[in-house]
């Protein structure tokens, strides 16, 4: 008789990335093109960093948000096993409805299994704008939510438009917002943060007292240096108007 | 009563020369039975929580079984299992009976102990040179000023004890403690929703006392096992049946293979168990009755059995709904339906092949469960 394995499962623990995708009518055109683009291309490296680490798999979900909001798949998925699926812009902007289902979704009942065994998920949320429908009422209870408060939580700010207020009241901090002004900027940002949350949100060690949101952020403020057109939203060193919105 | 307690050093504290921060004991002296584990905190800050979960450790033996001698007779006499949750979530209106009173003035002393060993290993061991070269300067200062050592040795602290008369629990942090009392397999011990993912309440701090919960009883029902295990345990098990599983393997293991067998087994477990589960330390204390036990392993089989079959018809019932779901998606055109049929149909092919698993481990219950040795018949 085993103490394991015949009878006992040692499961792998688990961390889900999570992508919140603003795909309202201004993100038609080359910005929503070059989420798409990037998140494909990301996908090959998280499933290489999820076998490569000892500590947890990586799963993927993603939620789009218009007019009313819904997940590219019911579940979340290993990265290996993840096709992405092209997303459309077109419609409003229902954050405050995405957070809802988000919130419902970070629970036991939802995708998230028991605290035991898991890490704290990693939200990347992405938009070029403002919210239009009730967005504190759905941030609201997404902060209530206890996965929420413990996750790494990075915004992406495309363009001028985006209401950097509002991601900052998402992510809980203007330093984890970063803003991006052209279509590589873009697709790098989107790369660095969805690398950088996977890697050290996943790992069972961290860096001292350093949470896992800071080592994130600082790890991308570092990267965001070498990007044209890209900007930590709380560098009140780099001059935003120093870089022209280009999105053609 | 039997008991036992091991420790390791965790997968991801030898890859960064970082020393193990868990302890754990067990004793029996006196009529009393203690086992205790502590987990020291992991981060830079606290620096010393080796020193401090094994000071833990100590104290708190101490400290109960100077309870159990001089605690009145009848405290607990009659007290049918009592739970309580930290005192900060309890309604004002509840009122603090003689045994919690009690209690509390128990928890406030291994505190307060504990407050005062810190200090002398502190004045004792001044920091090394190893120590200093990764101290923020702010920090070795303070520590040099014998200020917030609680949190250079902060620590978990769970506990179980039992005299002839009554048996108690107290925890504060995480980590699980479960028991078996025959039956069922619970946590006697009400849980803290601020011990999430790697949050913890912890003995160092400041309102301590209050974060404390604990469970009484006095009415002469004792368990038969209880296990005490830190979160480097619980985070390789992940959902609770699955760990409540692990420990009927153990109590199996105790009865089936003998009891320093299965402690030479799952001492060279629990390194094996962190280095493919939580990389984190690992600590298991347990107690168990020998007398009881060994009548009770058919129904814990059976126990295991019926949660197998629970398994397979879930994994049963799941693969069904993803095969209706690719039929429905058969004809199929556009992208997205594609993929959700492929998903599907790749997904009812990976639960296949675990039901087939789970099945191979039901037969392989069922087998232990035949092997048993028949019950011996009472004499007429």
């Amino acid at each position: 008789m085993s103490l394991l394995d015949e009878v006992v499962e040692v499961p792998r623990r688990t961390m889900t990335l999570f992508f919140l995708i603003d795909t309202s009518g201004s993100m038609a055109g080359n910005k929503i093109g070059a989420v798409n683009d990037a998140v494909v291309n990301v996908l090959p490296i998280l499933n290489d960093i999820s076998a490569s680490n000892p500590d947890a798999e990586i799963k993927v979900a993603a939620l789009e948000f218009s007019s009313g909001c819904s997940w590219l798949y019911s579940e979340p998925k290993l990265a290996s096993d993840f096709i992405w699926q092209d997303v459309e812009a077109e419609g409003l902007t229902s954050l405050g409805e995405a957070c809802e289902e988000l919130a419902s979704k970070l629970s036991k009942s939802g995708y998230m299994k028991s605290a035991s065994g898991s890490f704290a998920p990693a939200i990347i949320l992405l938009s070029d704008g403002g919210p239009t429908d009730d967005f504190y009422g759905g941030l609201g209870k997404l902060k209530a939510n206890n996965w929420f408060k413990h996750a790494i939580k990075v915004a992406i700010a495309i363009g001028d438009d985006a209401d950097l207020e509002v991601l900052k009241d998402f992510t809980g901090n203007m330093e984890a917002v970063f803003s991006v002004h052209n279509i590589d900027a873009l697709k790098k940002i989107i790369r660095v943060v969805a690398v950088t949350s996977s890697q050290i949100g996943s790992k069972s060690s961290s860096a001292g007292d350093t949470t896992k949101q800071q080592q994130v952020i600082d790890e991308v403020k570092q990267s965001v240096e070498d990007i044209d057109g890209a900007e930590a939203a709380s560098d009140a060193s780099v001059d935003s108007s120093s870089y022209d919105d280009d999105w053609d | 009563m039997r008991h036992y307690a091991s420790t390791c050093q965790g997968e991801s504290h030898k890859a960064t020369a970082k020393p193990c921060q868990d302890s754990s004991m067990s004793g029996q002296k006196d009529g009393v039975l203690v086992a205790v584990v502590c987990d020291g905190h992991g981060g830079d800050r606290y620096f010393r929580s080796d020193r401090g979960s094994r000071l833990c450790c100590e104290v708190t033996a101490k400290a109960v079984r100077e309870f159990a001698r001089k605690a009145p007779d009848d405290l607990f006499a009659g007290a049918s299992l009592t739970q309580r949750g930290p005192l900060s979530t309890l309604d004002p209106a509840d009122k603090l009976r003689r045994q919690d009173i009690m209690l509390r003035q128990l928890f406030a002393s291994i505190i307060a102990r504990w407050s005062e060993a810190i200090l002398a290993d502190a004045q004792a061991s001044p920091l090394s040179d190893d120590e200093r070269s990764q101290l923020k300067p702010e920090w070795q200062e303070a520590f040099e000023q014998g200020l917030d050592l609680e949190k250079v040795y902060g620590t978990t602290l769970m506990a179980y004890v039992q005299t002839r008369s009554y048996w108690l629990a107290f925890h504060i942090g995480d980590g699980k403690l479960v028991a078996y009392d025959g039956k069922e397999w619970s946590e006697p011990v009400p849980w803290d929703d601020r011990c999430f993912l790697n949050k913890t309440t912890s003995i160092c701090d400041v309102d301590a006392i209050d974060k404390v919960r604990y469970c009484y009883c006095g009415d002469g029902s004792f368990p038969v096992a209880v296990f005490l295990g830190s979160d480097g345990i619980d985070d390789s098990f992940g959902p609770m049946d699955n760990l409540i599983d692990f420990y009927r393997q153990v109590a199996k293991a105790i009865v089936m293979e003998g009891p320093i067998k299965t402690r030479n087994t799952l001492a060279n477990l629990l390194p094996q168990l962190s280095k493919r589960g939580s990389q984190d330390d690992m600590s298991v204390a347990y107690v168990y009755d020998e007398e009881r036990l060994p009548a009770l392993i058919p129904a814990i089989i059976r126990q295991q059995i019926e949660r197998q079959e629970a398994a397979i018809a879930s994994l049963r019932s799941t693969i069904e709904a993803e095969q209706a779901k690719a039929e429905s998606l058969s004809e199929a055109t556009s992208q997205r339906d594609t993929i959700e049929r492929d998903y599907a149909l790749k997904k009812a092919e990976t639960l296949q092949l675990k039901m087939e698993a789970e099945e191979q481990r039901l037969a392989n219950l069922q087998a232990e469960l035949q092997s048993l040795p028949a019950p011996s018949q009472s004499e007429p």
